[in-house]
């Protein structure tokens, strides 16, 4: 599904992933521990498209095509999804008609048919049930005025009603409390399936008690440094970066 | 005949707006009056204007309008009555427009089109007490040099709620002159300008709190693209001894290029000692971390600049209370950024 090959990416002129190299086949889920620094924001922004974060040297394949020659909304169109860990405050635009507008933009690129309002609704009122999402928040300004755990329930909405092949999800657990975590893992979880990959960018652990990771790597200094399975995650939570760093190097 | 000394830059209310260097005084002497095609329902009256016109403070061309239209327009709603009207301007020039709203009375007025030519208008209106004018401009983009000076007096508890959708003109100008002269009197206004191209758009209020317990709200919207140019002055005056006056003050501006401009200028002189007054006045461009959001979830980046831009807008459009007639703004501005997002 996606093969990142000796990956370079630069911001500002300031090369931060540095030969970083990721295979992922279809039904895996990865992990990417890292910690602040390492690289783990621009690998996933790089991933989506992100003007800004340039490509200078290796090779990013998506389904055995070049992902870094797309636009971001050619990425999203061929199933590619980042649940940010900031979601932007978009105010003016409703919830439910982006929801709407981004689904819809989606079938038109891939030339598949549009669904029409009332069936969006339905659709996104199904998905929103198991996520704890309300109606009333459907109807609110785009992540405007949103607790922190709304916003990254809302980014698992998107996960479910896109159906992307290939999902990154960068610190999702990032400002959540332990109640809301089950939440969002619980979805993802559900999204779990043969046809689709996923990566998730974490600083901690914790994460991935709910979501457990077919593969772990280790990212330092814009490098994978470790890879292991599932257990990995655990012998870093035990032991730290600064000792696992000190191993590999 | 010696021509007219027209406003120019280095007069301070029209330093935005070159009104000079946009026509010639000689034309501006020698046009003709304006007419309008006039639609009216329910319990409006329209009549010549009568000899004795009402005093209402007026900028420099709105006194030009008023002693250069050799007739005009009068429009008069009866105690308690209601009725809407709608006013297409068919014949440039200069106008002179009456309305007169009398006690508990309610008006709709509209008005839309404009010629290409040059066009100055000056319009007195009463509001009496209690009444209500609900007043939506909507003009089309085109290369008309055009001053709309309106004059507006509201006795106690009138409401007077205005919106200005504009979507440029070689020198589009705006002036509204509006005393809260009763208590508890209302202005609401708001507006949209959507700028492309070599377009301009000018709107300057100048609100007198006259007397304690009034309010005023504005909400001016700006989109600049092109080499256009959009302009928003507002001078709120609050009279000594014209306490629990509540005025609210808010312009934004979008520019999406390095040649277009715009300009606001918010100003507040305050005389009395228990009010509220805020204001706020900022111009920034399209949000990047907001479009590559959007990008990232699948919309194309002109959609997703078209949608950014008409979030920017969205405050200022729902203003407008009539439910049809904002649809209609809508979808005028939904063509305008259309265009603007290509």
């Amino acid at each position: 599904m996606l093969q990142i090959d000796n990956l370079h990416v630069a911001v500002a002129g300031k090369e931060i992933l540095k030969g970083l190299s990721l295979s992922i086949a279809a039904g895996e889920v990865h992990a990417i521990m890292g910690p602040n620094g390492s690289g783990k924001s621009t690998l996933s922004y790089g991933l989506a498209g992100r003007e800004g974060y340039e490509i200078t040297g290796g090779s990013i394949r998506y389904r055995g095509e070049d992902l870094a020659a797309m636009a971001p909304e050619e990425r999203a169109a061929k199933g590619v999804f980042l649940a940010m860990q900031y979601p932007v405050e978009i105010p003016g635009v409703t919830t439910m008609n982006f929801l709407k507008t981004a689904l819809n933009a989606q079938k038109r690129a891939r030339a598949e048919k549009e669904i029409d309002a009332l069936g969006v609704l339905r659709l996104v009122r199904e998905k929103a049930k198991a996520l704890h999402i309300s109606e009333e928040m459907l109807k609110r300004a785009l992540n405007v005025g949103f607790s922190g755990g709304e916003k990254k329930r809302l980014e698992i909405l998107q996960l479910a009603l896109f159906e992307p092949a290939l999902a990154i999800l960068d610190e999702t657990d990032s400002g959540l409390d332990i109640d809301a975590l089950k939440v969002v893992a619980d979805g993802v979880n559900a999204m779990r399936s043969p046809e689709r990959a996923m990566l998730i960018i974490t600083h901690y652990q914790r994460l991935l008690n709910y979501i457990v990771p077919d593969r772990v790597h280790v990212l330092y200094a814009g490098r994978i440094i470790k890879e292991g399975g599932k257990e990995l995650a655990h012998e870093l939570e035990a032991k730290g970066y600064a000792e696992i760093i000190r191993e590999a190097a | 005949m010696s021509a007219l000394a027209l406003p120019n830059r280095r007069v301070e209310d029209w330093k935005y707006t070159d009104l000079r260097n946009a026509v010639d005084a000689e034309a501006v002497e020698a046009a003709g009056t304006a007419t309008w095609s006039v639609s009216l329902s329910g319990a409006v009256e329209q009549n010549v204007l009568p000899e004795i016109m009402p005093y209402g403070r007026h900028g420099e061309m709105g006194s030009v309008a008023a002693s250069h239209a050799a007739s005009g327009l009068f429009l008069r709603v009866g105690k308690g009555e209601q009725g809407t009207a709608h006013l297409s301007l068919s014949q440039d020039g200069h106008g002179r427009v009456l309305i007169i709203v009398e006690d508990g009375a309610a008006l709709i007025l509209r008005e839309t089109a404009a010629p290409d030519g040059f066009v100055n208008v000056a319009f007195d209106v009463v509001l009496g007490n209690g009444a209500h004018l609900e007043h939506v401009r909507q003009t089309e983009r085109n290369e008309a040099v055009r001053v709309r000076d309106y004059s507006l007096r509201l006795a106690q508890s009138a409401t007077y709620r205005a919106h200005f959708a504009d979507f440029g003109a070689k020198l589009s100008r705006t002036e509204l002159h509006i005393a809260l002269e009763g208590e508890g009197a209302q202005a609401h206004l708001s507006g949209v300008s959507v700028l492309g191209e070599a377009g301009h758009a000018d709107v300057t209020t100048r609100i007198t709190h006259a007397v304690g317990n009034t309010q005023s709200t504005q909400l001016f919207k700006i989109i600049a693209g092109g080499k256009s140019r959009g302009v928003y002055q507002g001078k709120i005056s609050v009279a000594e001894g014209a306490n629990g006056s509540d005025s609210r003050q808010t312009a934004k501006g979008l520019l999406l290029g390095e040649r277009a401009e715009i300009d606001l200028k918010p100003e507040l002189e305050i005389l009395a000692d228990d009010v509220k007054c805020a204001h706020g006045a900022a111009v920034g461009d399209l949000d990047p971390e907001s479009l590559f959001y959007l990008r990232s979830r699948g919309v194309a980046e002109a959609e997703a600049r078209a949608l950014l831009m008409r979030a920017f807008l969205e405050d200022a459009v729902a203003e407008v209370a009539d439910e049809t007639i904002r649809a209609e703004v809508w979808s005028r501005v939904e063509a305008a950024l259309a265009e603007l997002s290509e």
